[in-house]
Order: C-alpha cells, then structure tokens, then sequence
C-alpha cells in the first residue's frame, strides 16, 4: 500500500515540482543575492519586542510583511489624536511605537520630538495649575525633563540616520531655544552644518552663536571659510548677508583695512 | 501522421487569455476597483487635515501601495482560483480541452488572462495615485514652495516601475495558483492554500535570515529548503521610500524584474507539467 | 493504404479512478473492445455508472486510459492531433454564460482555427442549423437545457469535424426537441459524418443508430448492427381496420390454411411521444427559432428527410 502510494503519479508529480523550485531558487540567488542585500539594507530590522505588546499578532505579521511604512502611517495619525486631547503618556507612546514600527521616515522623528520638547511642557504645565500658578522652577524643571526625553528620542534616530543634519539641527533647537544652552547648540549646529545636504542657515546660525558667546574671533574665521563655498547665485545661500556679517565682525575686531576680507 | 501536426499556437494561447480576461470583465470584476478608487481618493482628502506638510505626499503613496498590495494580492488569489475553476466545475474545460489545443495553452492563456486582469488592476490603482499625488504636489508647492525648493519630490517615473514590479509579483502569485489549482480539487483550497503560501513567500526571508542560528542540522536544512522552494517576496518592497523621494537603482529593479520572470516561467511550466496529465 | 482507418478503434481499454488515497480503485471501464466505422451512426447503451461517459472521455483524450489503446482516425488518443477531426457535446453541458451564443460559438471555431474569412459564414450556419438563431444573441447563462444541447451541438459542428461524440444529447431535452435533434443526427449521417451517441432512451437510439453497443459496469455485453439485436425477420405486424371476431376466425383459418400462424391480436396505440408531437406546434417551442426540424438547411444540399418518429405505431410483439 504504502508502495502503492509512492509510485503514484501524484507524488512523482509533487517530486518534481519540489526539485525545480529548489533548483530555481537556488539559479536564481545569482540575480536575487545582490538585489536582496541592497533591499534589506534599506529595511532596518524590527525591534519586536518593543512593538510585539503595543500590537495584536495580526499587525505584526502585516509588518513583516511589508506593510510597515502603511502601519507607521496608521499609529502616527492616531498619534496626532491623542496629541489633540493633550493626552501625555498615550502621545508618547505612540510617537515611540511608529518609529519603532519604521524608523525610516525622518518626518516621525522631527515631529515627534517637536511634540515631546514643544508642546507637552506646556501640558503639564496646565495641569499642575496653569502659567501664572506654577512657579518658575517648576516650568524650567518640566522643560528641562521633556527636553531630555526628546533627545534622548532624536539621538535613537542616529541609529538610523547616522549622519542626518535635520536630526542634528533639531536637537540643536531644543539646546538652544528649551534648555538655553548655547554651547551644546551651536556645537550640534557646526556638526549639522558639515553635512553637504545641511540648510545653509545652520552654519549661519552657528557663527550667530559664537557672537553671542563673544567668540568673534572664531566666528569670523568661520565665516570667511564658509563664504567661497556658497553659490552665489542660490537666494537661499544668503551669500551677500553672509559678506554682510564678515564685514560687521571686521569692524568689531576693528581690523585694519589691509586685513580685511576681499572675496 | 505525426504527432506534431497540431503546432503549440500562440494564437490560441491568446484567444483562451482574452476570453478568460472577457469573463472577468462581463462578471463586473472590476466594479470593486471603484471602491478602492473612492477609498484612496477620501484618504488623501482625509490627510489633508492633519498638516503633514510635504509628508502628506508619502502618506498617500504608502496609502497608495498599501492598497496595491493588499488588493493585489487578494484580488491575485481569488481571481487565479476562480478564473480557472469556473472551466473546471462548470465543465467548460472539457469542452475546451475536448478541442485540438495543448494543455500547455490553456494553462498559460489562464495564466496570461489573469495576468491582464491583474495589469488593468494595477494600471489603475498606480495611475489613480500618481494622479493624486501630482494633483496634491502641485497644490503644495503653492502653499509652501520651500519645501520643494528643488522641483518636484515625488519620482513618478520610478513609481511607474515599481508599480510594474508589483504586478511581476502578482505574476508570480499567479503561477503559484494557478500550480496548485493544477492538483487541488476545489477552489476555497486553493484560495486557503494560495493564502498560505503568500504569507510563506512573504515571511521566508524571516526564516533565512535566522537560519544560521538554528542549532539543530535537520531544521537548518529544512529551513534552507524552504528559502528555496518558495520565491522571495519582501524582495519586491521597493516602494516605502518612493514617496519620500527616494530613489530606485535601475539595476536593482532590473534584477526584481528578472527574479520574477524566471519564477513565472518555471512555475507557469510547473503547472503545465502537472495540468498535463489531470483527469477533467 | 487499402484497409480504411476506422472513426473510433478501441482495444482493450480499462480505466480505473482511484476513489480513496490509500489506492482503493474503481474499474469504470474493464477490458473495452470496440471498433466504429466511418460514416457510421454508432450508439453506446447502458445503464447509469456503466461508463459510457468514461469511454467518451478517453476517446477525447480528457482521461488516460489505465490499460488498453484508444486511437481516433488512427491517431492515439492522449495526441492532441487526434481532436482535430472531432466535434464533442459533453453530458449535461454547460457554456461559458457571460457570452452570447454566437460568441460562444464563434470562440471555438476559432479555438478549432476554422479561417478567418470563413468564419462568420460557417458560426451563422451552424447555429442556424441547429435552430437556435433567434437566441444567438442573447448570453447562454439565460439558456433553457434543450438550448443549451443545441448550442451545445452547435460548438461540436462548427469546424466541420468528421467525427461527432453526443454524450447523452436529448437528456433533458423534451419529445420535440428530441425529435429534432434525431433529426439532425440522421442528417449528419447524410452527409457523411460519424456520429457516436449514448443515451439512456433506447427508442431515439433505435431511431438513429446503425450499431449498437451496451455495456454494463464497464464491460461490454453485445454489440451488433441494429437489424442483427432487435430484427425480428421472422415476425410481421400488420395493421389493418377493427375486424369483427368472425372476420378474425376467418382470417386464421385463411393462414393456417396457407401454413401460417396468427401469433397476437392486440389494439394498436399511439406512443405518447407521437401524441405529445401531434398536440404541441413546433413553431411554439420556447426560445427556438420557429420552423425547427422539418426545415433546416443542413451545410451540404443532402436533401431533408422526414420526422423518422413519424412511423408507424408498433404493434406489441
Ligand atoms: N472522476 C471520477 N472519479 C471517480 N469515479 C468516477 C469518475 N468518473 C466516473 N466515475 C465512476 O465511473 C463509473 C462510470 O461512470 P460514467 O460517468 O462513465 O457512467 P455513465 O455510463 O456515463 O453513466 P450515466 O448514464 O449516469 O451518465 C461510475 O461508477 C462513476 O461513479
Ligand atoms: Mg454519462
């Protein structure tokens, strides 16, 4: 019987099918080997276990299967409902969840650290008593926390972004305008400025910095490095307010005329 | 008289292709696509609200390929299986097979049929979101030209392509059906069946990659083999990043699209040698 | 070659189907010796699960045979060459609904590569043939069974194929319809085609058919020329006006006295097919063309012939 079985056509049928796919699939790691190492260099491995409890089983199948960008989608709009009823532990969760989800999309990071830095100070000020309740040092104390949080949040991303200058520049903002920290910003605005992809405003915004630091010395070094590099023609470059500001430092050094900057 | 007076004809081939696209066509197959058409539509309205900034445009091709995928592969399965047994269980096959055709014919004009329903399909749905996106684009750029200090964001020409191999994909789900339908006796199991092996297709790349880690020889081998058997379908996930202006290296897709031919013609072979010998 | 190659030759054909995995089989066909002559009208009998179906089936290639060789004009029947010449209406047919009946007709004459230029003649004339041109353009879905057998057999004639296979053509089909697909039959077998038909009505079958087989759980009992099966040559019915009893008693004595017998008396009585046929107008039949039957135009000029249902009623023997 079991004889009978194995000389059935079926089962010779099934051999053969069994034998090609392999053979195929193993012809064809010519082509598929070096496609796949590029695919899956583009798709940063899942952390599961940090999205494996947020989410049913089902939805982590989808996401390994190739619906992650769609799912990111999914929880960042979700994201900006709970960030609409003020609700913080459920928003930043869920900034977390969508990066973990696809780490991929710089958008999440930026705006979700912008949530985390901007707006949710703000929230736990109004619960603890509103602005004109709560004391100084307990607002200075929630920034400084939420800060923390969102940078720690942005410096993730560099896992995934090693060298972004939007991620950079973000993290400079928050220095700069939440924690009033000059030095560490304008050192994450040089570092931004160093990418060939960076906003021309973030080199500017360093030398604006150093001035404040009345480090004019180092600023208009800077500055007279920067200028020959800027496309004189791009508006954005802003080569001419650049010159601009080269000359005032000149002044401010009070450098003698056969000194000073001639592009 | 010699056995090959009746030469394998491309004509036929064709004429079975076109009258198994005609049935899917007078059956209002495609009545759903304009479901999905408003579906898509009210999304991108729907994101609107939400000032995702130049972001809404990878919103809606995520939407966009999310739908093409999913509905795809769907609309794949279930039209392989169905198209090829209403021959069988209505028995017009043995009508058709009754005539001087290769059985080789009738398997690839199904196949070639089906692949066209799958091409209007995604012609559509790729043409609707270009649509979308380039309409939205435009309004963006007025309202916030600093964005696209640069020109356009989106890379229509590579969406075009990977919509392309989307329905290679599709092609090769085709087949696998189509395979099994070739031994299987009824159409929900080859719908179940064709399920599974999309989500194995989907997931292999799982197993590949933590092969190396499996202590047990018996399993590692059997993991392998599975690598093997099944095509790789993550390979073909080439959209996520169109959307953010990313772009596709032509050799990359060159490559794609190669992996899915070759699949289509084995498999599609597959099934001719197994429909070859199946009593009708 | 002298000796002319048969339409059908089948030799030793067994067909088994394995009915459980564990390779339990069904013999639906056992040791099937068959021959069927061109131009002949060749009809299979048996009861239901004999393997009619069967046979047809592995003479058009839709099955293999488990043992035995199965040729069509001399070509083995798992050849695709061997189809060319063969026009096939399976048992309870059933066509693509979604196209019209010309469509479907005209989708496989293409199939079977009737030419181009030949090809809106050749579907207009086969489906006027059969009687169903009023409906050719209305989707087969909304077809009755008897249409159905009709279109049915339009696909199988549209090539022009010399063999014919009728798998149970009227099942279904009401005492008109019957009657006219006869009609057709012998028609085709004017004109020189092969025809093999089965059916469980074995007075259709008796109608048309030049030879018979019967088979019965796959093998074959008897097979024979029709005169051979049923001819009864030495018995004569004649039919005559009601005779009082003398008259009777007069007309034994007259056959005895020449050294005949006169076996039965019996009172003749229409078949109710014949009154059924009598009582409905043909030119009424549902979704069919009026004027089916007596006045089809057949491809060739073979002229018609008469209903055969027409004859005589039979005397019971
Ligand atoms: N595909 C199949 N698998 C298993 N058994 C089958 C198959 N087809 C037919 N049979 C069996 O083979 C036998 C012969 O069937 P077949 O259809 O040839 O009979 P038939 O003479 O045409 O009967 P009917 O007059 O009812 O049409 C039956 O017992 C049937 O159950
Ligand atoms: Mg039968």
């Amino acid at each position: 019987m079991t004889l009978a079985f194995f000389s059935s056509r079926s089962l010779r049928t099934g051999v053969v099918v069994v034998t090609s796919l392999v053979l195929a699939g193993l012809g064809l790691r010519v082509v598929e080997a070096p496609a796949w190492e590029v695919v899956r260099s583009r798709q940063p491995s899942l952390r599961l276990e940090s999205v494996k409890d947020a989410l049913g089983q089902g939805v982590t199948v989808g996401l390994l299967g190739g619906f992650r960008a769609i799912l990111a989608d999914l929880f960042w709009i979700r994201t900006n409902y709970v960030w609409e009823k003020y609700d913080l532990p459920a928003t930043q969760t869920s900034i977390k969840l969508v990066t973990a989800i696809d780490p991929r999309s710089p958008y999440f990071w930026l705006n979700g650290s912008r949530m985390i830095a901007y707006d949710m100070p703000n929230w736990r000020i109004d619960k603890a008593g509103g602005y004109d309740k709560v004391p100084d040092s307990v607002k200075r104390h929630f920034d400084e926390e939420q800060s923390a949080v969102a940078i720690r949040y942005l410096n993730e991303a560099f896992g995934f972004h090693p060298d972004s200058p939007m991620i950079r520049l973000e993290i400079a903002n928050i220095y700069l305008n939440r924690l009033k920290d000059t030095e560490t910003a304008a050192t994450y605005y040089r570092r931004a400025a160093e990418h060939p992809d960076a906003p021309y405003y973030a080199a500017r915004i360093y030398a604006e910095l150093l001035r404040k630091m009345n480090r004019n010395a180092e600023a208009y070094d800077y500055l007279k490095q920067l200028y020959p590099k800027l496309p004189k023609e791009d508006l954005q470059a802003s080569a001419q307010t650049v010159l601009g500001r080269i000359h005032e430092l000149e002044d401010e050094l009070s450098l003698p005329a056969d000194q000073r900057f001639k592009p | 008289m010699s056995a090959v007076s009746v030469p394998f004809s491309f004509s036929r081939l064709a004429l079975i292709a076109s009258n198994t696209f005609l049935e899917a066509v007078r059956q209002r197959l495609f009545n759903f696509l304009l479901l999905l058409a408003v579906g898509l539509v009210a999304s991108a309205q729907f994101f609107r609200d939400f000032n995702f900034g130049s972001s809404e445009l990878k919103f809606i091709a995520d939407f966009g390929f999310g739908a093409l995928v999913f509905f795809g592969s769907a609309l794949t399965i279930t039209t392989t299986a169905q198209l090829f047994f209403s021959e069988i269980e209505n028995r017009t096959a043995l009508t058709l097979l009754a005539k001087p055709i290769w059985r080789a014919e009738f398997v690839f004009g199904k196949f070639v049929g089906v692949f066209a329903v799958i091409g209007v399909f995604c012609a559509l749905t790729i043409g609707l979101m270009m649509a979308l996106l380039w309409h939205r684009e435009g309004q963006l750029m007025t309202i916030d030209p600093e964005a696209f200090a640069s020109g356009r964001i989106v890379r229509y020409g590579d969406l075009f392509i990977v919509g392309v191999l989307q329905w290679l994909k599709f092609g090769v789900l085709s087949s696998i059906v189509l395979l099994i339908a070739t031994f299987s006796n009824s159409n929900l199991y080859t719908v179940v069946t064709g399920f599974f092996a999309l989500v194995i297709c989907h997931l292999q790349y799982l197993a590949r990659d933590s092969w190396s880690n499996v202590d047990n020889l018996m399993l590692r081998v059997l993991v392998q083999v599975l690598g093997l058997i099944f095509p790789n379908f993550q390979l073909f996930n080439l959209g996520d990043e169109i959307g953010q202006g990313a772009a596709l290296d032509p050799l990359l897709a060159g490559r794609v699209a190669v992996y899915a031919v070759v699949y289509i013609a084995v498999i599609g072979g597959l099934a001719v040698y197994s429909f070859r010998n199946r009593e009708i | 070659m002298n000796t002319p190659v048969p339409a059908i030759s089948i030799k030793g054909l067994t067909k088994d189907f394995a009915v459980t995995l564990r390779g339990v089989k069904l013999r639906a066909v056992d040791d099937l010796s068959l021959t069927v002559e061109e131009g002949h009208v060749f009809g299979l009998l048996g009861p239901n699960g004999s393997g009619k179906s069967t046979t047809i089936k592995v003479i058009l290639g839709l099955l293999g045979a488990t043992a035995g060789d199965v040729r069509v004009f001399g070509v083995p029947s798992h050849e695709v060459e061997s189809r060319r010449n063969v026009g096939y209406l399976p048992e309870a047919p059933y066509f693509y609904r979604y196209l019209s009946g010309y469509e479907l007709v005209r989708f496989y004459a293409r199939v079977c590569g009737v030419p181009r230029k030949q090809l809106q003649a050749r579907v207009k004339d086969v489906v006027d043939w059969v009687g169903l041109s009023k409906a050719a353009d209305r989707r087969v879905g909304t077809y009755s069974k008897g249409m159905l057998q009709r279109i049915g057999l339009a696909q199988a004639l549209v090539h022009d194929p010399k063999l014919i296979v009728l798998d149970e053509p009227t099942a279904g089909v009401d005492p008109v319809g019957t009657a006219e697909m006869c009609e057709l039959i012998l028609k085709l077998k004017q004109q020189g085609k092969t025809v093999l038909i089965t059916s469980h009505l074995l007075a259709q079958i008796e109608d048309v058919c030049d030879r018979v087989a019967i088979l019965d759980h796959g093998k074959l009992i008897v097979e024979g020329s029709l005169q051979e099966l049923v001819g009864q040559r030495d018995r004569q019915a004649l039919i005559v006006d009601s005779l009082p009893p003398a008259d009777i008693e007069a007309l034994r004595g007259w056959l005895v006295s020449r050294g005949h017998a006169l076996n039965a008396i019996e009172q003749p009585r229409a078949r109710l097919d014949q009154l059924f046929l009598s009582k409905v107008s043909r030119g009424g039949h549902a979704g069919a063309s009026g004027g089916v039957g007596s006045n089809v135009v057949p491809k060739s000029s073979a002229p018609n012939t008469s209903a055969p249902v027409a004859a005589s009623p039979k005397p019971k023997a």
